[in-house]
């Protein structure tokens, strides 16, 4: 029922106007499904005799095979109005090429299509609007086929059916699949029906739309023939697999033996029998079983041969074992007939040992060769491995050690029996003695194993005089590779040897295995660990006597070393170079071969590295700052990797060695050449030196004033320098006023006379002898001199007439020269007792000088006003003078002369040039 | 000259076409006996079978009779043998391979329709999770088998013979009874079949030297 007329497409869709056109978006939509459940509803729904179509399409299909041609009729009925010639088939809103129509006759329209995709489609024959009656019931003049496309089935392949055991009983379900063959769509899908013939008998069957399903019958039928095969159907057709007839019990897969155990039989060291229980009556089926068995040192099975076991067996003997050696055994079971039945799956470990034996092979007797005590003899270690078929537990080893000079003396060649204490075994050997052997001496050992059966044939070995030692193998090469040791070597050059002694020695490890003369790559067979250092030597065994060693040392693999190597400063650091040196990292942590260091360093934020080769232990580093903290570490690498250190910081030196040395010598130096040329300069220069800092003052006692003075025939001493003028500076201390005053005190009587008679004292600046004492005295009292600049200075100057005349004054004789004399004497000058006339305004010196004294009596005895005012006084003229000193001290340095002395007529004051002369 | 090189030629030709007919001869034989080995071979298996059903039939009975006595409460073994009538004779009859056969199955046949009647008495005395019931279902599933196989093997063997139609037409069950007359009846039932199987068994096994054997030197050719 899939060809359907458009009448009621086009009711379902409710358009009138094309019915078809809109039939077909509601298909294609997704709506397919619940139009195809629609459309026999309403073809049930129509009224009976109504809505005829004048269409009609054949034939009536469920679904088209892809990939194949269809041929449709569209065949006109019930009108004339129409012919085939006004028909055409749309596929898809395609209209379908009219070389593809068959025009069978003028009422029958032949088409051919070719089915491609999975897609549902519609065909529709359609009329063209050749009448007004066809366009007005366009929906009478349309009928369509549905298209369902999809693949024939294919024939189920594979077909495998199993029917497990159920207690004592064979399950009656059997559960078969199969694999199936082909394509599939949605519109046509493939079901398959499993279908089980009991010959002579039944048939059951079961549909489903995977792969496998599951039958279950009322018994297992046991010995009978079944017929199984599968049927794959859809709309397209049907198809069956290859049928599978065998009996029953060819589908069987029972449970594995049960009850497996282990017998052992002291008598039988190399058996063991094994026994076990069916796992279902053998009235069920008959069994045949497998039995497969390993050693607990072994993890590959060992399977017994099926033609070595009867059916229906329920024990089995396993020869040619190992005695005391633990097997496991494992059996398994299905259907006897041959390709009958499923192995069952393995039972249950059953395990046993067996029984010991004599032990059948020799010990592996080795040695240990180090150097002795002293340089002429050698310290051999004699170690031994339990023999490789020891057919039980050694319960110790015997021993002789045969010296072929000593001929058996002091029973050298007894049998010494060494009791084994698998304690004490280290690695599977046992260290069974330890002689001193004389570089010049050659020993043979043999030693023995024995176990609670028997002993061992005897093991030899051969040490040879040390001089006579055959060469090493050369070119002994060992390199890592799938997770062993490998070693390649050539034979010695001398004689051929019998075989090779592979010995690996780690820290804590030793071992070795022996290697057949025609050996020359072999792997270590021994349990080799990672990141371990081994030094694999390789002796060669010249007919039981033992050569030289050649070795090498190798990693199985290579890691990071597991620390880093520890640094240290050696010695103090520098200013600017620091010497590292570190330490190696051990053996047991260094887990490969150091490939290089690094030295890392920073001050602060930029890293500094240096690489060094592997076998450097110590580097100095340079170009470092002063005075800065370093952090220096040092990593070491290996082709696994690297390990860093810890850190070690340290401080360079602010200075460097020596240089304070040379700083303090250089400062030192620097003083003692300033000293040296200040003192030379001293030296050379004493006497300016002595007349800036120390002027000489003239003595008062040694004054030649005196001498001048007719009142004073005490003083008669003649002046050592005539027209010379001195001027005698003293700082007088204020402390000293007093004693001053006494003195002054204690010659005015004198310089009273003198002064009132015949001289004038003239104030400091009169140095020109030519100068009138009036002058002098004017002259001073405007400019003021040196001596003023200094409170405590008093400078005292007479004026002698250099024609010596007395009582005679200067005023009175201006041209007449006169002939200054200074004195040296701190005693003042009484002026204002010389002068008693000369008025305190006009700046007479010694009234000056006598108020300076705030200590004297009279002081004492003033109103503190006036003393006030005098110090004002004082200070403004003081502050008048120091205007003057520069000219002054020019006028210093400049000796008067005669021109210079003369007299000037404007009292123009005359610097004291010279200071003072000595007088 | 021409006679005898034409007389040379028929020779060769007479040796040549007697060669061929060996040749032929020898593939034939070969071929015959291949077949024979084959439907020998087919026999036994078939024999082997049905005697391996019987076998288990007979185990499977072994056991039903001790699940049987075990549910029927206190019974003594002596109502087991207490004759009771319309069960069929566990013997077999005939004197022919054919005829013993033949009385296996018809007798297979025959306690198909008590055990259909045991297992209906002993659902009433039984609850429906008893094992009785269970194995009282497999022993009869397990006799429809044996007959289906004693069939196909009767067949196998006698082409051309139908099987017998069994004596007096449809098997007789016993009219009504009481529980004790059911437990009697089915325990009876029981032992008669077991006794079956056994002879059954005993009789296959004779069968297979007899029948597949013999017919070997049947299809043997003499030469």
């Amino acid at each position: 029922m899939r060809t359907r007329s458009c009448t009621y497409l086009y009711e379902v869709t409710g358009c009138l106007s094309s019915p078809c056109r809109s039939a077909r978006p509601l298909m294609e939509s997704g709506g397919g499904a619940a139009m195809l459940l629609l459309v026999p509803l309403l073809v049930c729904a129509l009224p009976a005799g109504g809505n005829k179509n004048y269409l009609l399409t054949a034939p009536d299909i469920q679904a088209v095979e892809i990939g194949t041609d269809f041929t449709a009729s569209c065949m006109i009925i019930d009108t004339d109005e129409i012919t085939a010639d006004d028909l055409y088939w749309n596929v898809s809103q395609t209209t379908v090429p009219r070389e593809r129509y068959t025009k069978v006759n003028q009422t029958t329209l032949n088409v051919t299509i070719h089915i491609t995709g999975e897609k549902l489609e519609w065909l529709f024959c359609l009329c063209k609007k050749v009448s007004s009656n066809v366009i007005l019931n366009e929906g009478r003049f349309c009928h369509g086929i549905m298209l369902q496309k999809g693949y024939r089935p294919m024939r189920p392949e594979n077909v495998s059916c199993e029917a497990l055991q159920a207690g004592q009983q064979i399950s009656p379900t059997i559960t078969c699949s199969w694999a199936a063959a082909g394509r599939q769509t949605k519109e046509v899908p493939t079901k398959y029906t499993l279908m089980l013939k009991v010959v002579s008998s039944e048939t059951f069957n079961v549909s489903t739309e995977g792969t496998s399903a599951s039958l279950t019958l009322n018994i297992f039928p046991n010995f009978m023939e079944l017929e199984i095969w599968v049927v794959a159907h859809n709309k397209l057709g049907t198809i069956e697999s290859e049928r599978l007839r065998r009996e029953a019990g060819f589908f069987v897969k029972t449970d594995p033996p049960a009850n497996v155990i282990f017998i052992s039989e002291t008598s039988f060291p190399t058996t063991l029998l094994l026994n076990w229980s069916r796992p279902i009556k053998i009235q069920q089926i008959g069994l045949i079983y497998e039995i497969r068995f390993c050693s607990n040192y072994s993890h590959e099975w060992t399977y017994v041969p099926l033609s070595d076991m009867n059916k229906d067996i329920q024990s089995f003997r396993l020869q040619y074992l190992q005695p005391d050696t633990v097997y496991v055994c494992q059996v398994r079971c299905k259907n006897d007939k041959e390709g009958y039945g499923y192995w069952s799956e393995w039972s249950s470990n059953a395990t046993e040992r067996t029984p010991e034996d004599r032990p059948k092979s020799k010990p592996d007797l080795w040695k240990i060769t180090s150097d002795g005590d002293n340089a002429i003899e050698r310290r051999v270690q004699f170690i031994c491995k339990d023999p490789v078929f020891s057919n039980g537990r050694i319960t110790r080893f015997e021993m002789k050690v045969v010296d072929q000079k000593d001929r058996g003396k002091n029973g050298s060649w007894v049998w010494q029996s060494i009791p084994v204490n698998r304690s004490e075994a280290h690695g599977g050997a046992v260290i069974l003695r330890e002689i001193r052997l004389a570089d010049k001496k050659s020993v043979k050992v043999f030693v023995t194993a024995t176990n609670s059966v028997g002993k061992s044939d005897p093991a030899a070995l051969f040490i040879p005089e040390k001089a006579h030692e055959l060469g090493p193998v050369e070119d002994l090469k060992v390199w890592p590779r799938g997770g062993r040791l490998w070693l390649d070597w050539k034979p010695p050059g001398g004689a051929a040897a019998t075989e090779y002694v592979v010995q690996w020695v780690a820290a804590d490890q030793m071992d070795w295995q022996r290697e057949n003369r025609s050996s020359r790559l072999v792997a270590i067979k021994g349990d080799l660990k990672k990141f371990v250092c081994y030094t694999v030597s390789v002796y060669p065994i010249y007919s039981g006597w033992t050569g030289k060693s050649a070795s090498v040392q190798a990693f199985l693999e290579q890691s990071a070393p597991l620390e880093g190597p520890a640094v240290c400063l050696s010695g103090k650091p520098g200013r600017n170079e620091a010497e590292l040196m570190w330490t190696q990292i051990p053996l047991s942590r260094r887990q490969g071969f150091i490939t290089n260091y690094t030295i890392s360093y920073t001050s602060g934020s930029q890293v500094h590295t240096v690489v060094v080769p592997p076998n450097v232990s110590s580097y100095t580093l340079t170009s470092l700052l002063g005075n800065t903290k370093y952090d220096v570490w040092i990593s070491a690498a290996t082709v696994g990797g690297s390990s860093k250190g810890f850190n070690h910081s340290f401080t360079t030196l602010k200075y460097a060695p020596g240089e304070i040395e040379f700083i303090v010598v250089g400062v030192s130096l620097g003083f003692l050449f300033v000293f040296v040329m200040t003192m030379l300069l001293c030296f050379y220069k004493k006497d300016a030196i002595k007349r800036n800092f120390w002027p000489q003052i003239p003595n008062p006692g040694e004054s030649t004033i005196g001498t001048w003075s007719p009142e004073c025939p005490l003083k008669t001493e003649t002046p050592k320098e005539n027209c010379l003028s001195g001027i005698s500076v003293l700082d007088v201390d204020v402390c000293d006023g007093k004693s001053v005053f006494e003195e002054d005190k204690a010659g005015l009587p004198l310089k009273k006379d003198k002064y009132l008679s015949e001289e004038h004292s003239s104030g400091i600046g009169g140095s020109s002898c030519m100068s009138s004492p009036r002058q002098s005295v004017s002259d001073s009292d405007e400019g003021g001199d040196m001596a003023d600049t200094t409170a405590s200075t008093v400078q005292y100057s007479s004026v002698v007439a250099s024609n010596g005349y007395k009582g005679q004054t200067p005023s009175s004789q201006p041209q007449q020269q006169a002939v200054f004399s200074r004195s040296e004497s701190t005693q003042p000058l009484l002026d204002c007792e010389e002068n008693p006339d000369v008025s305190v305004p006009e700046g007479s010196r010694q009234s000056q000088r006598f108020l300076r004294h705030p200590r004297s009596s009279s002081h004492a005895n003033r109103d503190p006003a006036d003393i006030d005012r005098l110090l004002e006084t004082e200070r403004r003229e003081a502050l008048e003078h120091l205007d003057f000193c520069p000219l002054e001290e020019d006028a210093e340095q400049t000796p008067p002369t005669d021109e210079q002395s003369a007299p000037r007529p404007a009292s123009s004051y005359m610097p004291q040039l010279g200071g003072y002369r000595p007088q | 000259m021409n006679g005898h090189v034409k007389s040379m030629r028929f020779q060769q030709f007479m040796e040549l076409t007697t060669t061929l007919l060996s040749l032929l001869l020898v593939m034939a034989v070969d071929s015959t006996r291949t077949a024979a080995a084959s439907r020998n071979q087919q026999c036994g298996n078939s024999l082997q079978q049905t005697w391996k059903l019987t076998r288990l039939a007979l185990k499977e009975s072994v056991d039903l009779i001790r699940t049987y006595k075990a549910y029927q409460g206190e019974m003594s073994e002596r109502f087991c043998k207490v004759p009771v009538s319309d069960v069929p004779d566990p013997n077999i009859s005939g004197l022919e391979p054919s005829e013993r056969i033949a009385s296996i199955y018809t007798h297979l046949q025959a306690f198909l329709a008590h055990f259909k009647r045991v297992y209906e008495q002993q659902t009433d005395l039984q609850l429906p999770t008893s094992p009785l019931l269970t194995e009282l279902t497999i022993a009869r599933a397990r006799g429809r088998s044996l007959a289906a196989l004693v069939n196909s093997f009767y067949q196998r063997l006698f082409p051309n013979l139908p099987l017998p139609e069994p004596a007096g037409g449809a098997t007789a069950l016993p009219p009504p009874q009481n529980v004790f007359q059911q437990k009697v009846y089915g325990c009876v039932v029981l032992k008669t079949y077991k006794e079956l199987l056994s002879n059954a068994s005993r009789e296959l096994r004779m069968l297979k030297s007899k029948v597949c054997r013999r017919r070997i030197q049947i299809n043997t050719p003499i030469f």
